[in-house]
Formats: structure tokens, sequence, C-alpha cells
């Protein structure tokens, strides 16, 4: 099992150029769970992440990981620890898997030291998890789109660290393969204990497969906890500006939201909802 | 042959090895020199087209040394190597600086339109201050065709260090510019330093290519040249890439060489002519491909 970290951001404020997008975020991350950050587009969800990845300095508060800020640590030392997989990688032209994936190893290299035996393990069993063995001398423009994200995330897990933070590691691939990449991303959580955080779109799916959520609203943190506590029809109402109903997932303990539209609406779950017009 | 480790030996056979011999090292560290300045060029920019010729550094540099030979008499190799750097860098900020502006950053087609009008601009720079003055021109003329023909011991002597340097700056910036080929993003993820290894990198290249185009003229389309075969050839492994457009650079200019003084005799065809017009198609393959793929 992965060891246990505190990773803590305070009262971070955040943004790009002059435009501040986070207003004073506190949050600790849960340690070896899978948490979630939901949220309406442009409310800063990615910026939350980037920030929290160094990626982005913030103009006040603090990220700290293990009681340490991290523009303290090492990059490299940072990345042993720490990976990140943002939204849209670029993929060199004629690039094989095995090649991409070994590049997850940078923080693992120092200026003299070439290719270990540890190096090429870690390369395989992280291809291994993620089922691109057989694809590891392919060309990535052959694969398919559920194919590549795979091979995406096999880098980052090549990079062997405990907090894994991934920027919306569904997005445009087909339903099937986001449920294949979230089972495989939980696999990896229960297996190794691996710290997950991640931004999603999907609310049914980030209620199913997160431990803990985040909830953002214009640049603020508006709830947290377990799905259970945090989705609620009020909450979806705030953030998304929906009117909904939250049921009990047919096929899991989680809470799944129905929307509600002007349209399809039987007459009875209209009187139930009192916030339609 | 016995003329090389006699140097008593004055028969004109002997001086002919000694001369061709020389001009073979020359040729081949100035290859070296250009392709793995293309690469990293290339690396850094993250763009395919990118190459001291293409983007105008050359033209940057020449305009310092004809500056050096007009205005300060300048003559020697050691003189004109530091202009020539000088002037390879301050042309490499200023076409960057040109190409990054707007929005989309620094695409390959800004980068060659900023190469090319900056080119331009130089060019006339340069012929205005050599035509009022005929000596200069005369000096000048011979080494801005790009020849390696100039090339002695002494200018070898002087070119080493940068060549040295420049190389190793490349095998050790290497592994980092593998990661920041994935994007900025990914390589800070990984614990890179982004705008540290751009810096150094850049300057690698600008000490390669500025050392090679002052002691040879500028040669274009090497770096260019070079890497893309060997990018067809092994792939995108810059650990990999590096040694190898080494090679190849040194290999193709080599050639070029060759064919300069086969296709010129009984004089000699000037080699960055030769590169020229075996580059100038493969640069419009490279141009049409690239787009498509950004399409």
């Amino acid at each position: 099992m992965k060891p246990t970290h505190t990773f803590q951001a305070e009262s971070i404020t955040a943004g790009y150029d002059k435009k501040t997008i986070l207003h004073d975020i506190s949050i600790a991350i849960p340690s070896n769970k899978i948490s979630i950050i939901i949220g309406a587009n442009g409310c800063g969800k990615s910026t939350l992440l980037k920030t929290m990845a160094r990626l982005i300095k913030p103009t006040s508060g603090q990220i700290s990981l293990d009681g340490k800020p991290i523009h303290k640590i090492p990059p490299k030392h940072l990345a042993r620890v720490l990976g990140l997989l943002p939204q849209s990688p670029i993929v060199p032209e004629g690039i094989t898997v095995a090649d991409l994936v070994g590049r997850g190893r940078f923080p693992h290299h120092t200026f003299m030291k070439g290719w270990s035996k540890k190096d090429y393990e870690a390369v395989a069993e992280a291809m291994d998890i993620m089922n691109i063995t057989e694809f590891a001398d392919r060309n990535i423009d052959e694969l398919s789109g559920g194919q590549r994200q795979r091979v995406w995330i096999a880098m980052a897990l090549a990079q062997q660290t405990d907090i894994l933070f991934l920027d919306e590691p569904t997005t445009y691939l087909d339903i099937t393969y986001q449920v294949e990449i979230l089972d495989m991303l939980t696999d990896l959580n229960r297996k190794y204990g691996t710290t997950i955080v991640m931004v999603l779109h999907d609310i049914n799916l980030s209620a199913r497969y997160a431990d803990h959520i985040f909830a953002l609203n214009k640049g603020k943190l508006v709830a947290e906890g377990t799905p259970s506590e945090v989705i609620t029809s009020s909450l979806i109402k705030d953030i998304f500006n929906l009117n909904c109903k939250v049921i009990e997932d047919p096929v899991s303990d989680s809470p799944s939201v129905v929307p509600i539209g002007r349209h399809h609406n039987k007459s009875i779950s209209i009187s139930e909802n009192p916030v339609i017009v | 042959m016995d003329g090389l480790f006699h140097p008593e030996v004055l028969t004109h056979e002997a001086n002919v090895v000694r001369q061709r011999i020389v001009r073979t090292i020359f040729c081949l560290m100035c290859g070296a020199a250009l392709g793995v300045s293309g690469a990293l060029m290339q690396s850094v920019t993250r763009n395919p087209i990118a190459d001291p010729s293409i983007l105008g550094v050359n033209t940057g540099a020449s305009l310092f040394v004809v500056c050096g030979i007009a205005f300060f008499n300048i003559s020697s190799a050691n003189e004109y190597i530091w202009l020539a750097i000088a002037g390879a860098i301050l042309t490499s900020i200023f076409v960057f600086g040109i190409g990054s502006m707007g929005s989309g950053g620094a695409t390959p087609l800004k980068l060659v339109l900023a190469g090319a009008a900056t080119s331009a601009i130089l060019s006339s720079l340069v012929v205005a201050v050599m035509i009022p003055r005929s000596n200069v021109m005369d000096q000048f003329r011979f080494w801005q065709v790009g020849s390696v023909g100039s090339g002695n011991w002494d200018s070898i002597a002087t070119f080493v260090p940068f060549l040295i340097i420049g190389l190793l700056i490349a095998v050790f910036t290497g592994p980092g510019l593998n990661a920041l080929a994935l994007g900025d993003e990914v390589a800070k993820g990984l614990g890179v330093r982004t705008g540290t290894i751009r810096l150094v990198a850049a300057l690698g290249a600008v000490l390669l290519c500025g050392a090679a185009t002052a002691l040879a003229g500028p040669i274009g389309f090497i770096g260019l040249l070079a890497t893309h075969v060997i990018r067809l050839l092994i792939g995108p492994d810059l650990r990999y890439i590096i040694p190898m457009s080494a090679l190849t650079g040194a290999i193709i200019l080599t050639v070029s060489d060759v064919l300069g003084r086969l296709l010129g005799s009984p004089g000699e065809l000037e080699v960055g002519i030769v590169t020229a017009f075996v580059g100038a198609p493969i640069l419009i393959l490279i141009t049409m491909k690239a787009k498509m793929r950004a399409l």
C-alpha cells in the first residue's frame, strides 16, 4: 500500500493574468482515496487542480505536501510523489506506446544515470495495469481514443507516485471507455492505495466513483463530503442552475441525478418539484 | 599519404591531401554542429521546421560579421565567432518574439513568416553595409555563400570548444526535452523546469549554429534535413536523435561539399548553394505535411 500523505491547500486565490478564478479555497485531500472535483464550466475546477499540481502559482495562500510548501520542494522530488495528467497532452509524431510510457520515468533519473532495471519494470507494470502491453511497440497514432487515454494514464503510472491528479481523464470518450477508465482508476486505488484527485464532467459518474467530492461554484468551494452528503437537488440547482431529482442509483449505493427539463415531464414529478415555473 | 605524417614533404600532392583532410574534418564538425542545432531548435520550439537558416538566425550572424568587417576591421576567426554568436542570439530572440505575437503562440507558419521577414530585412542591411566598400565585399562574399573550403587548423581549433560545449548541452538537456515534447503541463508534472531547460537548450543551439556560421558562412537546411531523416528512421526519442543528427548532419554536409566540387569542376560550387538546392524541396514537403497534421 502507498504511504499516507497530507496534501493541503490553505486559502488559495489563483487565476490567469489579472483574472482571479479561485477565491480563498481551503481543502485537504483525503489520503488513499478517490476525490472528484465537480462544478459547472468555468467554475475553476481545472484551475484548482492545476494550482495544486503547481502548474499555476497561487497569488495568495499556500499548498503543502506533508507540511512542506510545494514550491520549496525540488520539482523532481515532488514529481516522485505527485503525478499529473493534464487535459490535452501532446503526442509527438511517430512515438510508440512504450516510449511514451517510459517518459514518465523522468523524475527518477539523475544526470548521469541511464535506464535501470527498475525503470523497465515500472514501465512494464504500468502498461500491464492499463492493459496496453500488447500495444507496446505500436505507434500511438494507430490507437483508438480510449486506448490512447490508457497509454497516457500508464505514462503517469510509470512515474510511480503516491498521489495522482487527472484533469478530465474521460473527456471525448464514448461512455464504454469512460466507465472502463474509471474502473481501472478504482482498481489502482483499491490495489495500491494511490490517492487520486480528478476533475470530472459527468455528475453521475462522479457520484458513482468518488469517495469524496469537492463541489465548486464560481471559484468557491461550496460543499464537500461523500457523494450522498454532497449531491442534493439544491446543490445541483446552485452550481449547475439545473432542476433535478436526486434518486438512489439503482445499481450502487451512490446518489444519481435525474435532470428535469421543460419537456417530457410526467405531471407527478413536476408537482413534486416546486422549483419549476 | 606520406605528406600527412612528414611535414617536410612539400610536393603538390602532399599539400592537396593535407588540405583535403582539413577540409573534411571541418565539414564533419560544421555538419554535426548544424545538425544538433536544428534538433535542439525544433525541440525548444516544439516546431518541426525550426532550423537556423529558416528562422533567420544565420542572417543575423551574417549581419554582425559584415558589420565587424566593415566598421571594426575584424578578420580573424576568433573575432568572427563572438560576433556571429551575438548576432545569432539577438536574431533568435527577435524572431521568436515576433512569431509568438497574437493568438496561438509560435505556430510553425508564423515562425517561418517571422524568420523570412527578418531574414529579408537583415539581408538588405548586409548589402547596404557592403556595397559601398569593395574590400569588405571581397572578404565577405566568399564567407557569405557558405564555404567549408576556407577552413584551416586554426579555425578548427577555434571551433572545437564551442562544438564540445554545444554537444554536452544537447546531451544533458535531451531527457528534459523528451518530456517537454509531451507539452509544457506534462513536463512540469514530471518535474522538468521548463523555462530553464528551454533557455539552456536554446543557448546550446545558438552556440553551435553561431560558431559554425562564423567559420563556414551561413549554410542552410542541414539541421532540418538531418533531424527529419533521423526521425523517420529511429523515431522521436531525443536521446538518440541528438547523436544521430550530429552524425547525419556531418555526413550530409560532407557529401554536399564533395557534390559541389564534382558538379562545379573545374572550379567548385559552394556547399551552401548545394545544401539550399537539396534542402528547399524537403522543407516544402515537411511544411505541407505539418500543415496537414495541424488541420
